[in-house]
């Protein structure tokens, strides 16, 4: 267990490493943050109305409401993203070869890659919080960090699972995962990111219902924004992790036998 | 006497028919329908060296990949000290070390230095060794201050000298090369042959299988040779043996009589 731990610590250090080499997209980041903070602020402040307050499930500010549901779900297209991202850009660059006969296991080297998108969304995510709560008033006072800690976690573990059935699909198929673009195409509407299911037609609610999105929304705006503790979201939390439970062993027993697949068909480092 | 190095048993290799547009999704799971290798038996001693020769699609390569664990047989068994490919690819990787012939894959942001020393970790090697024999192998190759520049700068005969570094890094038993000169200068593929030669496999306690269309390069390392056509094992022995089985003066005259391709007398009449 420590050397895998190890071998998945080699992967963020390269990543890091590699980052470092580009000086500039740090600072770009950190002023695209800023700009799309102000984007969110001021956008809320076009539409706000106190009906539209009344309306919010939180009866926070729409900026808050908004900019919450945005970062989350930068989070959740991480997840969706990184495996199979990481899997293609090893084939790409003909990495994925030399990687694979040395004594780390694929799946490590898969969890190892997804480390640095995780870390660099996480920091993206405080860059956009951090000016959003410095110059536009957004109210992180109340934050729970412990709760929101516990519901990215959550999140993390849920949806990986559909990230790693990404990355086989891609490597049995050698293309994007189409299910991946559904899953955040439907949760963009009937996730609750930029505005309460409450609002959307019956049948799309009953959509929003089934879609575990929608509860971790909910509950990370509940520790983010009205500081809600882990005992108040544990619904939510269970049903992520439930979700988890279920999506995860499944997604490494698919992955797997696609990767003996392609190893049958000659298939593996294809483009 | 000490086990073979490598031992195929009846290995044989079929791989489905290529497929595009929507029938690309059936890919996975179409059967097998073209022969690459077909019945290969042989075994490699420990501390030899053996040649794969063969045209293009011979088989040389998959016969590699299985090796390298990169491919399962679809009947038959390979086996590399002792292990499994298929059945024990981790224990098999600790055994070996690979270097494709094509793909020499390097992170083109990082330097040589620190693509190695990251290659090194992931077969678990202390920083120091990794240090040690990077500064020693790159001596040997040539490779100065090309080791602490970005790989995306580097020449592809550096980026193959780098590669050809990293499957010897860490020391491994069986030594898999698929083509390791291709890409190198005269001089610089000389000197590898002679490194080869007189630093590796001198020891007698590293194995060599490696493909190769160089007549003088399998000449100068090959212990046996290996003549593989459209999968099949046509001979399996020293090169002075070849020539005499097939009343050659040369192991390409050999080869051309083994498998009927004449790439220079064509009409010339093979032995019966």
């Amino acid at each position: 267990m420590r050397q895998i731990l190890r071998d998945i610590f080699l992967f963020f250090q390269r990543d890091l490493r590699i980052a470092s080499t580009y000086r500039s997209p740090f600072i770009l980041e950190a002023v695209e943050a800023l700009f799309g903070a102000a984007m969110f602020y001021y956008v809320a402040q076009f539409v706000d109305s106190p009906a539209l307050r009344e309306a919010l499930p939180q009866g926070k500010t729409y900026f808050a409401y908004s900019l919450a549901g945005f970062v989350f779900f930068d989070y959740l297209n991480a997840a969706l993203d990184t495996f199979d991202r990481s899997l293609q850009e090893a084939r790409d660059t003909g990495t994925l070869e030399p990687l694979l006969v040395t004594q780390v296991s694929l799946p490590v080297i898969l969890i190892g890659s997804a480390f640095y998108p995780f870390a660099a969304t996480t920091l993206r995510i405080a860059v956009y919080l951090g000016w959003a709560a410095v110059l536009f008033d957004f109210p992180l006072r109340a934050a729970n960090w412990l709760a929101v800690l516990a519901v990215l976690l959550a999140t993390l573990l849920a949806f990986a699972g559909l990230g790693v059935l990404s990355a086989a699909y891609l490597l049995l198929f050698k293309r994007g995962n189409p299910a991946k673009w559904f899953i955040l195409g439907v949760s963009s509407v009937a996730g609750g990111m930029l505005f309460p299911v409450s609002i959307l037609p019956p049948w799309l609610q009953v959509v929003a219902h089934l879609n575990p999105v929608t509860y971790a929304m909910d509950a990370m705006r509940g520790a983010l924004l009205d500081g809600a503790g882990i005992a108040s979201i544990g619904r939510p939390l269970l049903l992520l992790l439930a979700f988890a439970a279920v999506l995860l062993p499944s997604s490494i027993v698919i992955f797997s036998w696609s990767l003996r697949r392609t190893k049958i068909t000659g298939t593996l480092t294809h483009r | 006497m000490s086990d073979p190095a490598i031992i195929l048993d009846s290995l044989e290799k079929w791989f489905p028919p290529a497929l595009s547009g929507w029938r690309g999704f059936l890919q996975p799971f179409a059967p097998p329908t073209s022969p690459a290798l077909r019945g290969i038996s042989l075994e490699v001693k420990q501390g030899e060296a053996v040649a794969l020769l063969g045209a293009n699609g011979a088989g040389k390569t998959t016969l590699l990949r299985i090796l390298g664990t990169l491919l399962l047989p679809t009947r038959g068994a390979a086996s590399l000290a002792g292990h499994d490919t298929a059945r024990e690819p981790t224990a098999v990787r600790r055994q070996i070390g690979y270097h494709a012939g094509s793909d020499l894959g390097f992170y083109a942001r990082l330097t040589g230095r620190q693509n190695l020393q990251f290659f090194g970790r992931l077969n678990h090697l202390s920083d120091e060794f990794s240090a040690s024999r990077i500064k020693t192998l790159g001596e040997r190759f040539r490779l100065g201050r090309d080791l602490d520049r970005q790989a995306r700068t580097l020449s592809s005969g550096t980026i193959q000298r780098l590669s050809l570094l990293r499957a010897l890094i860490h020391q491994p038993k069986v030594l898999l090369l698929d083509e390791p000169t291709r890409s190198l200068d005269a001089i610089a593929a000389a000197d590898f042959r002679h490194f080869l030669k007189t630093e590796v496999l001198a020891r007698k306690d590293t194995s060599l299988l490696f493909a190769s269309h160089t007549m003088q390069e399998i000449e100068l390392l090959a212990d046996r040779v290996a003549i593989l056509d459209e999968g099949k094992l046509l001979a399996f022995d020293t090169p002075t043996a070849l020539r005499a089985r097939t009343l050659s003066t040369s192991l390409e005259e050999a080869f051309a009589r083994l498998t009927g391709r004449h790439p220079y007398s064509a009409g010339e009449p093979t032995p019966e």
